[in-house]
């Protein structure tokens, strides 16, 4: 990706990557995996009511078909790259925890 | 009325969109009454410094205050969340669709009505080289500089500029010089061009140059004119030396860029607007409103939005005082406040200088 080094002229210094605001590492990682899922809920939410309304309207799906719908090994993959990208959006901020203090 | 074309690309994604739209709610949210740090935290400051009989002093001793409190310090650990999770969002899908894109832009290079010029030798001054807002890259250095930052300023006018409404405004509110010639007209840094086409629409006859720094800023500002149908030109220039002829321009314009400037490179700029614009012709600059008449919050908050949002310069700028610097350079400055806008730091206001 893009080059990190920034090089200002004076000012006031801008903080490294990774600030910590609370009290420690753990509760900052915890507050943003806690936006990322809320940002994750959204966007299920969102795409849902879409679907459901898109559906609805076409008089196509009744809503316990999709209670009971068995994924075909096309879908099931899909859904497998889907989870993975979900973890990490969420998850993603553990790595960002220092080692250190 | 023409619809005008979108021309900011879509997300790789319909759950890119649904996540940017959350953080653009979370970011109302937070900067404004929803959660209502601002009201409460200063509230704390004033109530405190009232107590013991003595103002706030310097912002050291503010910050030391607000970071003492739990809420002042899950305040900066959302706001900076916040602004990390849009640029990861918008990058993660134009990047996703980074040949595309790359085409896309190569496709409209060499296309009017305007023309569009790149210098390819052009060397970045190191004081450039800042993640401004936490871009990922800053302004220049990823080739889809532009279209991140178009998706980013959208999130952060919150719904208000999602058609450049914001920009036709200010725009708008430029006075005509008083002998009523128009020409031709300079948008200094002006990023993708939002204000550049403004102008043009505004002055249909006028010749508009938008320069800028960043050459993926400026192939989108061109683009974005060229896919409108509005002739205006871009050229990759500095601020402090846009190479264009003494007295050249009728209007010269600076829309938030000042606070984006270390104190030499105001002073250089200020002086190269003086020297473009020619006697009886308006410098209009929209930008921060200064410190000075600041709550102790709002002092907090343009501290925080130096160090922890990539704006280093933003506080030597609010802290100088620009209407001297235009006077000393030849300019009449007439300034006044812009209404306030609910949450965050868009506390604007314009300088409207007569050249003489
Ligand atoms: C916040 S944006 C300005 C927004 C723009 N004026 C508008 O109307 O929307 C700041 C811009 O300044 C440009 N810039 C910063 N320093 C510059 C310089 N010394 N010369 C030319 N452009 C510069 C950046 O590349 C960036 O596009």
């Amino acid at each position: 990706m893009s080059d990190r080094a920034q090089t200002p002229e004076g000012g006031t210094p801008i903080v490294g990557d990774d600030p910590v605001y609370l009290n420690d590492p753990i509760q900052d990682a915890t507050v943003r995996m806690l936006l990322e899922l809320a940002a994750q809920v959204w966007v299920e939410r969102e795409r849902r009511l879409t679907l459901e309304a898109l559906l609805e309207s076409k008089g196509i799906v009744a809503r316990d078909e999709i209670e009971r719908h068995i994924p075909d090994a096309v879908l099931a993959a899909r859904l497998k790259d889907e989870r993975a990208r979900f973890i990490e959006d969420i998850f993603k901020e553990l790595r960002r925890v220092s080692l250190n203090r | 009325m023409s619809t005008t074309p979108e021309t900011l690309p879509p997300l790789a994604r319909r759950s890119d969109a649904a996540y940017l739209d959350f953080v653009e709610g979370l970011r109302e949210f937070i900067l404004g009454k929803g959660a209502d740090f601002e009201e409460r935290l200063n509230g704390a400051l004033e109530r405190t410094a009232s107590s013991r009989g003595r103002p706030w002093g310097d912002v050291e001793e503010i910050r030391e205050f607000v970071h003492a409190l739990p809420l002042g310090r899950l305040r900066d650990r959302l706001a900076r969340s916040q602004q990390e999770m849009k640029w990861h969002a918008i990058e993660r899908s134009f990047g996703e669709q980074r040949a595309q894109l790359t085409a896309e832009l190569a496709k409209w290079d060499e296309r009017g009505p305007g023309r569009l010029l790149l210098d390819p030798a052009f060397v970045h001054p190191a004081y450039t080289n800042v993640h401004f807002h936490l871009q990922p890259g800053g302004y220049y250095k990823d080739e889809l500089s532009g279209f991140l930052y178009h998706y980013g300023t959208k999130v952060f006018f919150r719904g208000d500029n999602d058609k450049d409404e914001l920009h036709a405004k200010l725009v708008g509110t430029v006075p005509t010089p008083s002998d009523g010639k128009v020409n031709r007209i300079l948008d200094l840094a002006c990023s993708i061009g939002q204000s550049s086409t403004a102008f043009h629409r505004r002055y249909p006859e006028a010749d508009v140059w938008g320069i800028d720094h960043s050459a993926p800023m400026l192939r989108v500002a061109h683009r974005r004119a060229a896919m409108q149908g509005d002739a205006v030109n871009f050229a990759q220039r500095l601020v402090e030396k846009t190479g264009f002829p003494d007295a050249h321009f009728d209007i010269t314009f600076a829309f938030i860029l000042f606070h984006e400037l270390p104190p030499r490179i105001i002073d250089e700029t200020v002086r190269e607007a003086a020297r473009v614009t020619r006697r009886g012709g308006i410098f209009a600059i929209y930008d921060f409103t200064g410190t000075e008449g600041k709550s102790p919050y709002q002092r907090y908050h343009r501290w925080f939005d130096a160090r922890h949002n990539g704006e280093p310069y933003s506080q030597d700028f609010c802290d100088c005082r620009l209407g001297d610097i235009l006077a000393a350079n030849g300019f009449e400055v007439a300034a006044a406040p812009l209404a306030k806008r609910a949450g965050g730091t868009g506390y604007m206001q314009h300088w409207f200088a007569t050249r003489v």
